[in-house]
This record gives structure tokens, C-alpha cells and sequence, in this order.
């Protein structure tokens, strides 16, 4: 009698000790390529249908460091602004313009070349991040009104794209 | 009660509180190291005073100038404090391809290295460009504690007890060894000559102190006058300056009232004054309404 309700048991628990169980693995990856917002740029107005961030004409470009603790591994992509995120009603299409630069290195040697060898596509300036450290970028857009007609009084807000991409 | 221990407690941290701000350690930074166009510096003039000082890290930035075709080697470092080399020496190598105008940001870490290692600062370039902008700071931490004896509180301190060195004075000056003092009277030519002086001289110079003294006691004297002349000055300006308030103070003793005796103009014409017919009606009257209403309780 006992040993058939051992049996028992043991065809009822059968199903139970061969079903699936999913048992998760977790991790973190920390990135090795960080960028901060050093300084947010301004537009200054130096005439009616201008914006820029040219520092004699009133404004200030934005720099954007890259901190890479992993040498080789990523590009960094920035493209200028190409339109107002937010802005007052506009009278005319705007033209964007922009440029994309090394302003400061935290190593010569690694970095020194970063400028020289960036790849320009289309808007876009591609560097490659060949050395650990500290990049800052400089980033300069000009935004022209259409047919030099005026920007109308108000806030205009535009936004860069950075980057990074791992290789 | 609880306020009252709650101030106990306070007055007993109090102390210990700033028992460990004065010998905490704490962090810093200098300023620019570099003041002038040498690009050397002296680390003296750099670094506040306290002893116990130990730098961490250097931070340094600079913009090249250069070509972009050439290259520019930038060395940025401290000698040894022995001169027998570097703390550390970073090379900046600004190869063909690097921009004019870049600017470095670096931060090095030494780990605290104590300020008496530390020899000159330096920034030198080699080749074809510069550096324009130069600036070199340095982060430290300071332990007040480095000498025991800055505060009772730090470990280690000792009561300093006052050290006074035992002198043999004679080995300093002796003054039966000094040659120049000649301590037997008898051969000062000074007293020598009084007493090889006949009785003509001793009068003589007798007289002429005598005259001597009569002039100090002269002056004396005539200075002695001078002052009673001063006190008594003094005291007759003391004497006008009194007669001078009581005078004063006269002119109000001196003003009068005028008296007299004020006479009552009122007089009685009648000898016999009349009843007041108007008052005794209205007595009349009061008594009359009293009476209805004590009469009227009993209606």
C-alpha cells in the first residue's frame, strides 16, 4: 500500500520536476564614451535677419566635451543645428549654417590630429576617438532669415545633435 | 529639563567641536604658478606656509601656438627637490597635423607628495611655436598636525618645558682677568695728583668749589622762584576766575519781586439775607412725590 502511493506521488510529481524555469541574468554596461554639455551656446543678433553664435556679433558657441575611457572604440558624430526647436512665428525659411571644431585636448599627443582627420558627412562632422581623455568640441551655428526680411521679437531655441558611436 | 540638558550637552561638544576644526585637515588650491614670461617658478612662492602641506594633483592649460605643419614638443613638469629629476615631466607632443590655436586641459595626480620634495615648476618648448595662456595650479591638503606641537589637541604634542642652559659666568668675563680695570686705587693718577698737591693748590681748588656750588644752589634757587612765581599765578587766575562766577551769579540773588498787600473788594450791601422761596417748593415737591410713592405700595 505504501509503495503504491510512493508511486503514486512520484508519477504526480513528475510533470512539476521537468518544467522550465527562467532563472535571469543581469548586468551592467557603463559607457565608456560620456558627453556633457560644457556650455549651452547663445545667439547673438548683430542685424534684423541674423542669429549667430559668432562672439563679436554678441553670441557664444556651445561646447560639448566627450570623455572616453575606452581609446579607439567610438566615433563622436555632432551636427550643427539645421532648425529652431522652438521660435516665434517665421515670415520666410530660415538657412542654417554651422561649424563643428576641436577647441581643447587633454592629450597632445593622442588628440593633437583629432581636427585634421575628421570626416565631414553632409552637416555632420565625424571624428574619430582614438585616444582616452577629455574632448571639447565647439560648436557655431548662423541662422538667416529669407529674403533679409526681419526675425520677429521672441525666443528662438535650437539644438545640436552629439553623438557617439560605437565602432 | 530636557532643554537644560540639551544645553549641557551643547556646552560639552562645544569644545571638541572646535578642538577638530583647528586640527582637521583641509584642501586648497594656489593659484597660478606662472607670473611671468620664464615659464619657471619657484614652488616657495607658490605654496601657502603650513608645513604639513602635500600636493595631490597639478592641473595645466595652455593654447599652442604653432604651424600646423611642424611639430611642437611641450614639457610641463617639477623637478626633484634634490635635483636628481622629476616629480613628473608630461610631454605634450603637438605633431604635424595639429592645429594652431588648440588648447590642453590636463589634470595630473601625484598622490600627495609633501611640499619639502617639490624643486622648480617648468614649461619648456622645443621646436618651432609656443605656448600662450599658460596656467599651472596645484590642489594640496593640509594636516595642521604635521608639527605635534601646533596644538595641545594634536597627537603626539608635548608640554614644552622651558630649556635654560647652564652658563659658567667667569667663563664669559671676569672682570679680575680685564686688564683695562686697574681695581687698586692707589695708582689712578687722578688720586695720585690730589695728593701730591701742596696746600696753596688744595685751597685753591677748595674756592673754586666753593664758587661751584654757590652757582648750582644759585640756580637752584632761582628756579625754585620761578615756580612759586608759576603757582602763584595760577592761583590768582584760580581767584579771578571765582570772582568772577560769584559775579555772576549775583545778577540773579540780586532781582526782587514787588510786595504789597492785596485788599478783598468784596462787600455785603444787607445785614439779613431772605429764604429762597424757589428752593423750598422744590423741597415741597420732592416730599410730596415720596409720599405717593410709598403710598403707592399699599393701593
Amino acid at each position: 500500500m505504501f509503495k503504491k502511493s510512493a508511486l503514486l506521488m512520484g508519477i504526480i510529481l513528475v510533470p512539476f520536476a521537468t518544467s522550465a524555469a527562467e532563472v535571469p541574468i543581469t548586468g551592467t554596461v557603463e559607457s565608456r564614451c560620456i558627453i556633457q554639455t560644457d556650455s549651452a551656446g547663445t545667439y547673438g543678433n548683430p542685424n534684423a535677419y541674423t542669429l549667430t553664435t559668432t562672439p563679436t556679433d554678441g553670441g557664444d558657441p556651445a561646447i560639448v566635451r566627450y570623455d572616453i575611457t575606452l581609446a579607439d572604440a567610438y566615433y563622436a558624430e555632432i551636427t550643427p543645428p539645421t532648425s529652431f526647436s522652438s521660435a516665434p512665428n517665421l515670415p520666410d525659411v530660415v538657412t542654417f549654417s554651422g561649424s563643428v571644431e576641436v577647441s581643447t585636448v587633454s592629450d597632445a599627443t593622442g588628440m593633437g590630429t583629432y581636427e585634421t582627420d575628421k570626416i565631414e558627412v553632409g552637416d555632420t562632422d565625424r571624428y574619430d576617438l582614438t585616444a582616452t581623455g577629455s574632448t571639447w568640441f565647439k560648436i557655431s551655428s548662423t541662422a538667416t532669415m529669407g529674403g533679409s526680411k526681419a526675425f520677429a521679437g521672441g525666443t528662438y531655441t535650437a539644438v545640436a545633435e552629439a553623438v557617439c558611436i560605437a565602432k | 529639563m530636557s532643554k537644560k540638558l540639551l544645553l549641557l550637552a551643547v556646552l560639552v561638544l562645544l569644545p571638541g567641536y572646535s578642538y577638530s576644526e583647528s586640527i582637521t585637515p583641509y584642501y586648497g588650491s594656489t593659484g597660478n604658478a606662472i607670473t611671468d614670461q620664464s615659464l619657471r617658478w619657484s614652488m616657495p612662492d607658490v605654496l601657502p606656509e603650513p608645513p604639513g602641506l602635500d600636493i595631490d594633483t597639478v592641473i595645466y592649460n595652455y593654447t599652442i601656438r604653432k604651424q600646423t605643419d611642424d611639430q611642437v614638443d611641450v614639457y610641463v613638469g617639477n623637478e626633484n627637490a634634490d635635483g636628481t629629476g622629476y616629480i613628473f615631466r608630461e610631454h605634450d607632443q603637438w605633431r604635424p597635423g595639429s592645429l594652431d590655436g588648440t588648447e590642453i586641459n590636463k589634470v595630473i595626480g601625484v598622490g600627495g607628495i609633501h611640499r619639502d620634495l617639490w624643486g622648480d615648476g617648468f614649461i619648456d618648448v622645443e621646436g618651432n611655436g609656443s605656448v600662450q595662456d599658460p596656467n599651472v595650479i596645484y590642489t594640496y591638503r593640509v594636516d595642521p598636525c604635521y608639527d605635534p606641537q601646533f596644538d595641545p589637541n594634536c597627537p603626539g604634542y608635548k608640554i614644552p618645558v622651558v630649556d635654560i642652559p647652564e652658563v659658567d659666568l667667569t667663563q664669559i668675563y671676569d672682570v679680575t682677568q680685564d686688564e683695562n680695570i686697574d681695581l687698586d686705587r692707589s695708582t689712578d693718577p687722578k688720586y695720585q695728583n690730589e695728593e701730591n698737591l701742596d696746600e696753596n693748590e688744595r685751597k685753591k681748588k677748595e674756592e673754586e668749589e666753593e664758587l661751584k656750588r654757590k652757582y648750582r644752589l644759585e640756580k637752584a634757587l632761582s628756579a625754585t622762584d620761578a615756580a612759586a612765581l608759576f603757582a602763584e599765578g595760577q592761583r590768582i587766575q584760580q581767584m579771578n576766575e571765582i570772582a568772577n562766577i560769584a559775579a555772576n551769579v549775583n545778577g540773579y540773588y540780586s532781582k526782587s519781586i514787588p510786595g504789597g498787600a492785596y485788599q478783598d473788594s468784596v462787600q455785603l450791601a444787607d445785614t439779613q439775607l431772605p429764604d429762597n422761596r424757589r428752593g423750598l417748593r422744590n423741597n415741597l415737591a420732592q416730599q410730596r412725590l415720596h409720599r405717593e410713592m410709598v403710598n403707592e405700595q399699599y393701593k
